[in-house]
Parts: structure tokens; sequence; C-alpha cells
């Protein structure tokens, strides 16, 4: 670090002459922030501001300056509806069973990929195991379609092949949420496994030896040597988890489900979506999703906070 | 395995067999989607189990890759994807490298200004009415910009520009090069690697979007390639839900190779890419979960 001595400002004068010749020096590099700056002003402030209209009863055609203010109100419906209960209750469980799902498989999972001993074979089973995170949920549903569908899905050919009659899976209310955790789950578990598997690289061999000395068979150096190792990695994407727990994965949720299973599927993202732009309630709808942000964002404050407290940098 | 006991030699035997099994469920439906995107129609109804075609016929594919809106829709995703994934990689480069400079003036208060965009967003309703409000339904505009520039893979770049030495841009400028000439020159010549992996992360994004057709597309020849897919992949399950039976035989017959065949369609392009995605997404990954 150059130690940079400034002299003494004296008077707000001079103070107002060296930032404007900062200013001047550094003019390509404002040149260089201003369109990024002014791409994020239009497209994530404008929408910031936008959320007045939850404290409105918006008109599309009176606009956000001639709509009637209505305070609390918008909150105070949504509250109230018993909608409102049943997608709060279903983006929890959702998202709860994902989080569990994905954080004791993929871990499991990479100190399995770890004992591979077969380079080659290793290689192979990471390109293989990645490769769903980058399909489209769309092209993915599809799959799960061709699956589970009650004609022609792969699961009822068996299901008819052994004498049982077809179940329309994807429109039952007792399969579709375990639906969307186990896809969820196949999708993402290898891409989960990477950070797990450089956390592992990182564990001294030595360790390893020491233990096997001490008579520790894989099972007990995998405990007691690999999950000590990375539990500060574990713990933190837990946090992080835990932040975004209202995200429930509104792609794969509105690709699959149907009016017969909104009592279990219907979670805050897709009633915002119907309920806002199919049905035009954009103050209501605005609400409920404000509710969704202030959450997240108490949620992500108090991740970064715990985070640093145990240590690890945070987001900031 | 020298020296390894008999207890770990039942390890790693038993551990090959685990992956053996887990790559057989990880590429059997992709096997089973191509499989019957390849069989004959007249011999699928029904579905099957397939380990290799039921007959053999290309007439799926050719009904797919005839129809006027998948074309229309491949048009619209790769122009999309192109024009988004350059403009989002470039004045992602040109954000990050401004505030990766500390004697900036404000720089403080533009990081804190990108960094407030992930703790806070205005939703869905309102980014809709804003985009309505341009009056960009039914524009090009609405499928590109709104998603082009993002905090995260600002902050990305911005650590990796932190990371390139000091001492190659002072002899530039010493040299009498100023900014531009340092960002163009010398910092994106020494940025591909990084580059190309915000490129790939954005592109795939946009190859993958669907939903901002959904919210602000009303004629169908301009439908991204995805929605144009869905619908052809599951117009038949939709109806057989909503109607609560299954729709005329015939039809279904006929759909089944058509949406397996729509399905490899889909996913072909992003499989053509992956192997240059996964040289340099462990890096990305690896920066995206320990921060988001």
């Amino acid at each position: 670090m150059k130690a940079v001595i400034r002299t003494p400002i004296s008077s707000p004068a001079e103070r107002r002459k060296r930032l404007w010749k900062d200013i001047v020096r550094d003019k390509y590099l404002y040149l260089l922030l201003f369109p990024g700056i002014a791409m994020i002003c239009l497209f994530r402030y404008a929408p910031m501001y936008g959320v007045v209209i939850a404290f409105q009863d918006y008109n599309i055609f009176k606009g956000m300056g001639g709509s009637e203010w209505v305070g609390f109100d918008q909150f105070t419906r949504l509250f109230h509806s018993p909608d409102f209960y049943e997608i709060l209750r279903n983006t929890l469980l959702i998202s709860i069973y994902k989080l569990i799902a994905s954080f004791t498989v993929p871990v499991i999972l990479s100190l399995l990929i770890n004992e591979l001993r077969n380079m080659t074979f290793k290689r192979f089973t990471q390109t293989i195991i990645y490769m769903p995170h980058f399909v489209s949920w769309v092209i993915f549903s599809g799959i799960i379609i061709a699956f589970l569908n009650p004609v022609d899905g792969l699961f009822n050919f068996i299901l008819k092949g052994v004498g049982f009659s077809p179940i329309d899976f994807l429109n039952s209310p007792t399969y579709f949420r375990s639906i969307l955790v186990i896809s969820d789950l196949y999708k993402e578990v290898g891409w989960g496994t990477i950070i797990y598997l450089a956390a592992i690289s990182g564990v001294n061999p030595d360790l390893y030896e020491a233990a096997r000395i001490d008579g520790a068979n894989k099972f007990r150096q995998m405990w007691h040597v690999t999950l000590p190792a990375i539990r500060p990695v574990i713990i933190i994407l837990v946090i992080l988890s835990l932040a975004n727990i209202l995200e429930a994965g509104f792609n794969q949720v509105y690709l699959l489900y149907s009016p017969l299973v909104y009592d279990v599927g219907d979670i805050i993202d897709t009633y915002v979506y119907r309920v806002g732009i199919l049905q035009a309630n954009y103050s209501y709808a605005t609400a409920a999703g404000v509710f969704k942000s202030i959450v997240a964002m108490v949620l992500i404050i108090s991740a970064n906070w715990i985070t640093k407290k145990f240590g690890q940098d945070g987001l900031w | 395995m020298i020296g390894a006991s008999k207890g770990e030699r039942i390890f790693y035997v038993c551990n090959y067999l685990i992956f053996i099994v887990i790559m057989m469920i990880m590429i059997y439906p992709f096997w089973y989607i191509i499989m019957g995107s390849l069989s004959d129609p007249t011999l699928t109804m029904g579905g099957g189990f397939f380990l290799k075609p039921v007959g053999f016929s290309l007439s799926a594919y050719e009904a797919v890759l005839s129809n006027v809106n998948i074309l229309s829709g491949l048009r619209v995703t790769v122009l999309s994807t192109l024009f988004g994934a350059l403009i989002g990689t470039f004045f992602t480069a040109t954000t990050a490298y401004a505030i990766s400079k500390k004697r900036l003036r404000g720089v403080k208060f533009f990081s804190f200004f990108i960094l407030l965009t992930m703790l806070f967003s205005g939703g869905l309703i309102p980014t809709y009415l804003l985009i309505k409000g341009l009056g960009w339904i039914d524009s090009y505009l609405a499928l590109i910009l709104p998603n082009a520039i993002g905090a995260w893979n600002i902050f990305v770049m911005l650590s990796f520009f932190r990371g390139i030495p000091e001492e190659l841009e002072e002899s530039a400028r010493i040299d009498g090069a100023n900014d531009l000439t340092i960002f163009f020159k010398i910092i994106l010549p020494l940025s591909t690697a990084v580059l190309a992996t915000i490129f790939l992360f954005i592109a795939v994004w946009y190859w993958n979007d669907f939903f901002s057709t959904v919210l602000y597309i009303t004629q169908k020849d301009m439908w991204q390639l995805q929605l144009v897919l869905r619908d052809l992949i599951s117009n038949t399950s939709a109806a057989i839900s909503q109607a609560g039976v299954a729709i005329s035989y015939q039809t279904e017959v006929n759909a089944f190779t058509v949406k397996m065949a729509s399905i490899i369609v889909g996913s072909v392009p992003i499989m053509a890419v992956y192997p240059f995605l996964q040289k340099h997404f462990a890096k990305g990954a690896m920066i995206g979960s320990i921060k988001g």
C-alpha cells in the first residue's frame, strides 16, 4: 500500500476544487460506470419506487399519480385472506423440504466422489451429474411430464405392466410436493457438490494418514476428518439458504402445477403472478410481493450478520 | 490401492457400484427421451420402457423442425441470447471496472447502490408495469434489456479486476494511456476467461428464459423458443388435466414422439456449449455459492 499524504485541507472552496479536479481526472471511469448505473436505476430502482402501488388502489388508466391512496388496506386484506396462509405454508414447506434435501445429499455425494480413485471415472461422474443444472426448467418439466403423465408416461407404463391402475401424479395433491422436491434435487444435486468438493480438496492429506495410523476406517475418517474440515462451508451455505427461504422455485412450480394442486403447490410467487398479472389485481399482488421482499431483506441482513459472527466473509 | 485393508477394498468397490447406479439414474431420462424421439410414432402409443428406438422414424424431427413457431422461436431466442449476453457482459465489465478503482470519488456510494438491489427488489408487478409503461409490450427490448446486468455478476467481475496488479496500469499510464485505453487495451484482454464465464452464464439464462415472453409478449411469432417448446411438450397433458379425461387417442399417439423431439431440440444447444461451460463454471459456482 502506498501511503497517500494529503495536505490538511483548509477551506471548503479548496475541498470543492480538489473534488472537481478528481472528477475531471477520472472522467473516463465515470463514462464507463454510467451505462451500468443507468440500467440499474431503470430496471431495479424504478420498480422499487413502483411498490408504492401496494399502498394505493391502483388503476391502470389513472396511473401511479392518479390512483387513490388506501394506506395499509391491501396488506390488511392480504393478511385476512385464507389464501395468504395457504401460500405462506406451501412456500415454507416446499422450501424447507428442498433445503433439507439439498444439504444432506450433496454433502454425502461429495464425500463419496472424493473417494473415487480413478480420475477418468471421477471426471466423467462429475460431468454427468453437473449437466441437469444447465437444462432449462421447460425442458426438465417436459421430461418430468414424459415420465409421470397418466397416458403414456414411463412410470404409469410400469404401473400398468404390474397390474396397477395408472396414477395422475402431477395432478395429485398427495404427490405434488414430493415431485417438486425430488425433481429439484435431481437437477441441482451435482451442482451442489462443487463447493464441497473444493473445500474437501483443501484438507491436509496428513490428517487422513494420522487417522489411519490411529486405526480409523473410511467412515471414521470421513466423520472425524473430512466433515469437520468442511463444516464452516456447510454452515455458511445453510445460513445463506435460510435467507432465501421464501424462494420456493417459481419456474419449477409454474411449469408443473395445475388448479388441481393449488392447495399444496401454490407459492407466493405463483400467487403474485396469477392474482397480479392474470387477474390484474395490481395493488393487492404488489402487497404480497412487498411482504416477501421485506422478509427476504430482513433474513439476508441477519444471515450476513450471523455469517460474520462465525468469522467468515459475509456478503458485504 | 497398496496397503488397502479388506474393509477399504470393499468400500471402494461399493463406492464405484453406487456411482454406476447414480449415473444410470442420471442418464436414463435423457436416453429415454432420445430413444422415444427416434421411435416410430405408431409403435409408441401408450409409452414404453425404451432401451433402443421402437422401430425407427425421423418424422418427429421433421414435424418439429418444420414447425413455424419453432423456427421463429429459434430466431427470437438466438437474437435475444446473443444481444443479451453481449450487452450484459460488456456493461457488467465496464461497471465493475469503474467501481474497482478505489480512488474514484463516490465509489462507495455506487457500490452500495448496486449492492442494495441484491437486498430488496421491487418484485414482479412493478417491473411488469414499468415495462408496460415504457411501451415495450411486444418489443424485443423487453426480452433483452431488463435482465442484461445484475449486481451478482458485477461483483464476481469486480473481485476478478481487483486481482489484476496495479503496476500493469501504472506503466501504461506513464506511457500516456488514459482510463479508456487501459480498460480496452489492457484490462479486457487480460480478462478473457472471466468474460467468457460471465458471457456463458448470461447466455444460458437467456436461452432458458421463457417467462419474459409470458409477461411481455402477446404475438406468437415473437415467442422465445422455450415457450414454444413448452406449448408443444405440455399441451396434451394440460388438455388432459383440464378436461379430466384423455383427449382423442390419435392426437396423443402422434404427440408422443413430437414431444420427445421437442425436448431434444431444446436441449441440444446447451449440451453443445456444455464442455465450454464446464471448463469455467467451477470458479463461477464457487464464488456464486459463497456469496449467495
